[in-house]
């Protein structure tokens, strides 16, 4: 398909209001499977505003998005092990019980 | 007025059902319910690469972002159910404001100096891809980081045993 203005313009604004939307629920809500899950939503609006690249830059294009499928599930399913091991010492999943790094109760 | 064509119709029904399951995200109530919401936008978001003819990312990011990431943080949120703690969002408004302002100018600028980036027809093929040795490599290189970050990940957890 050809890709004019239009289409051009719809996709990166439906790119940003994703990446918005998972910016929202992240700062609305104080919970870590909310914030993993916002993550993976924000992910998504990166992968809508690769598409583009295609038109000029293709086989580029599909390493980019390789590689960034690749490492953010790397990145999530560590994250997915962080919160369990989370839960495990702290008994809950709240943002509150995070504390900065090197912080002793 | 130019008509606007049946697959640009396709098109924004594809990404106004996109944002209408995100905001389903942010606006359900339970974990569970809302990862499920983010799996169906990222089935959506791998439509809309199918739909441009790039069949190869519509199965990656089904098979590894929806079948493995997205079932493991359903199964994470359906276990873990407890009602989430809301918090108000106080300075998002003329944050969101301030990024929306930024992105409309770049795009405009973008469009006005470089009419023709971004613009043109999408000719991906696979073939052409993997003909090359190098992305072969990148392959292969990005298999083992997975494979090495759940060996990390399990020696984290404490074994597989610790798991059961």
């Amino acid at each position: 398909m050809q890709i004019d203005a239009l289409t051009l313009s719809a996709l990166y604004i439906a790119s940003f209001v994703l990446l918005l939307i998972g910016y929202l629920t992240v700062i609305s809500s104080k919970d870590l499977i909310r914030v993993l899950i916002s993550l993976e939503l924000m992910f998504g609006g990166v992968f809508l505003s690769l598409i583009p690249l295609f038109t000029s830059l293709p086989n580029s294009a599909f390493g980019i998005a390789l590689i960034s499928i690749f490492t953010s599930s790397s990145e999530l399913l560590v994250l997915i092990a962080a919160i369990i091991i989370f839960d495990r010492k702290n008994k809950g999943l709240s943002t509150g019980l995070v504390r900065a790094g090197g912080e002793r109760t | 007025m130019a008509a606007i064509s049946e697959e640009m119709v396709l098109l924004l029904a594809l990404i106004a059902l996109t944002i209408l399951l995100s905001m389903g995200v942010l606006l359900a109530r339970d974990n569970f319910f809302s990862a499920m919401y983010m799996s169906a936008t990222l089935i959506m978001v791998a439509s809309i690469y199918a739909f441009f003819g790039i069949q190869p990312l519509f199965i990656l990011i089904i098979f590894i972002f929806v079948g493995v990431t997205g079932i493991v943080t359903v199964a994470l949120a359906a276990t873990f159910r407890s009602e989430p703690e809301k918090a108000s969002p106080g300075f998002w408004g003329p944050l969101a404001l301030t990024t929306a302002l930024i992105v409309a100018i770049s795009l405009s600028t973008s469009l006005r100096h470089h009419p023709e980036s971004g613009m043109g027809v999408i000719q991906f093929e696979l073939g052409g891809f993997l003909g090359n040795p190098g992305y072969i490599l990148l392959i292969i290189s990005l298999t083992s980081l997975g494979i090495l970050l759940m060996l990390s990940v399990l020696k984290m957890i404490g074994g597989v045993d610790e798991c059961r």
